[in-house]
């Protein structure tokens, strides 16, 4: 026990601050996917809305190929391939010498378009949650598409959307971990390098797991704080 | 309409800003080399971070002899060859083997250290009886005939074993060549991984380089621990471990070979050898 609190402690032999600086890094690449999963999904769930037959075919096609290829092989087309494209690229340009990917770009990329995927679904389902006599009143009263998207749509489509993004943003926690083969040192990369410099799997693995349940605890009431005050107005049968 | 405008718009920002650009200059002045990090004692990690290990301070020696001014990284071994072929980085010394699979998509330097392979087991095991301990077989083709006798007399012995292995590994490929029909072979990402099925009895024993089981075995929380039967090394288990570079490269991996041979001929491989290993991995020539 006193091993273990020196190996993980703060003191001269500790790897705490590294394992904590990992957790950050975990936090920021997963907040940083989960913000652009937002955004495309965002705009997926309005192409298959609203959009023109061709769009919606697209839209399809993207949730069904991202939610159907397992994750860790887009972030290996992304960082792998992304490099020798943007690589290709270059040189058609008249560039010289290899252009990369960053490891965090690629892996909150990879995160984000699948986590986007999944959020596509949950903004279309909380579209059409809105009651329809809503969003007729609100032509009838004469609102521009954007006023109606502002102050009618996604006061609403958030507040019921707010569970079902609870989930995904645990998935796009644990998903991180899968960025660590492209080596950004997130939590799970550090605790292999830690188990391998120090011949101490157990340890490391114990308290990565220990912190991702922290992330995930915290972030659970988080949400279920925001659903909380976003459904305050609603009356519950 | 404005709102898609403004999502695209952060979208495309966003790929401009993951192609940070890293086209380097071809005079190799500066030279980014890949490790693992967590390959103890080849390289590894200290507990702030630092990259440590023979393989690091044979890089700094390496890069004051061809004036280059280096940075060494850090990588996950089961990207490294493709990682270094789409240019994150120019040149590999992650302990890694040579092999003939390996030569189809990278070029390597000249050898700067040689470390048979073999099992480690349970002291409790059957198999810690395998013979031939601590002997060492060169698949080289002036031993092959004798090791390939010796692997055929162990066949018997191993059959309808467990055995860990770690995968994308010179080792990998040895048991799939010469066991493959009679073990089971259980692939690993890391070797620490197959250490902690071996310390679990999950598997009957695992196949490594001895650089890196000899420490294991030597763990105070690894005491029920050995290493048994034979050695082996060349061949199928690599030529020995040398600096990978790209094939496009011939200027650099020239450049990297000279000065692989003057720190093996100077002797500052034994040296290192001895500070990290407490044994000579030196090749011989």
């Amino acid at each position: 026990m006193i091993d273990y609190v020196d190996l993980m402690g703060f003191g001269p032999k500790g790897w705490g601050p590294l394992m904590l600086q990992a957790t950050l890094m975990t936090v920021a690449v997963s907040a940083t996917a989960f913000a652009l999963g937002s955004g495309v999904g965002a705009l997926i769930a309005w192409a298959r809305i609203e959009g023109h037959s061709l769009l919606q075919l697209a839209a399809d096609a993207y949730t069904t190929v991202l939610r159907g290829i397992p994750d860790l092989l887009v972030i290996y087309l992304l960082y792998f391939g992304g490099s020798a494209a943007l690589t290709a690229l270059a040189h058609a340009l008249g560039a010289k010498g290899f252009v990369g990917v960053d490891a965090f770009a690629a892996g909150a990329i990879a995160v984000g378009i699948i986590s986007g995927a999944y959020q596509s679904e949950i903004f279309r389902g909380a579209y059409q949650a809105i009651a329809r006599g809503e969003l007729e009143a609100a032509r009838a009263v004469g609102m521009s598409r954007w006023l109606m998207f502002r102050r009618i749509i996604v006061p609403q489509a958030l507040r019921f959307a707010i569970p079902g993004l609870g989930n995904v943003w645990q998935l796009a926690l644990k998903e991180s971990a899968l960025i660590s083969v492209v080596g950004l040192t997130e939590l799970l990369r550090q605790a292999q390098v830690g188990a391998g410099s120090t011949r101490q799997p157990f340890a490391f693995f114990i308290t990565a797991a220990a912190l991702y349940l922290v992330l995930s605890t915290l972030s659970g009431w988080g949400f279920r704080r925001a659903e909380a005050v976003g459904m305050r107005g609603v009356r519950r049968s | 309409m404005k709102l898609w405008k403004i999502f695209a718009a952060g979208l495309v920002a966003s790929l401009f800003a993951a192609a940070g650009a890293s086209a380097q200059p071809k005079d190799w002045s500066t030279i980014k080399i890949a490790t693992e990090g967590a390959y103890k004692p080849w390289n590894f990690t200290d507990s702030s971070g630092k990259l440590i290990g023979f393989e690091i301070d044979l890089a700094e020696d390496l890069c004051k002899r061809m004036k280059a001014r280096c940075e060494i990284v850090a990588q996950a071994f089961d990207g490294v060859i493709p990682a270094l072929n789409a240019g994150k980085f120019d040149a590999i010394m992650a302990g890694m083997n040579i092999t003939d699979k390996r030569k189809e998509a990278i070029a390597f330097t000249q050898t700067y250290g040689r470390t048979p392979s073999t099992f480690a087991v349970l002291k409790s095991n059957a198999l810690a009886k395998l013979p031939d301990a601590g002997k060492v077989y060169s698949l080289n083709p002036d031993g092959v005939v004798a090791a390939e006798k010796s692997l055929n007399d162990l066949k018997p012995l191993l059959k309808g074993k467990v055995i860990g292995v770690q995968t994308s590994t010179a080792q990998a490929n040895f048991l799939e060549k010469y066991f493959k029909d009679v073990i089971e072979i259980r692939q690993y990402k890391t070797t620490e991984q197959h250490d902690l099925d071996l310390a679990a009895g999950r598997v009957d024993a695992v196949f490594a380089s001895i650089s890196y089981l000899k420490s294991v075995v030597e763990a105070p929380e690894n005491k029920e621990m050995m290493l048994a039967g034979p050695r082996y090394g060349g061949g199928a288990l690599g030529f020995g471990v040398a600096v990978g570079l790209r094939k496009t490269d011939p200027e650099l991996l020239a450049k990297f070979d000279a000065a692989v041979g003057a720190a093996v001929a100077d002797g500052t491989v034994k040296t290192l050898s001895m500070k990290w290993f407490g044994f000579d991995i030196t090749p011989v020539r």
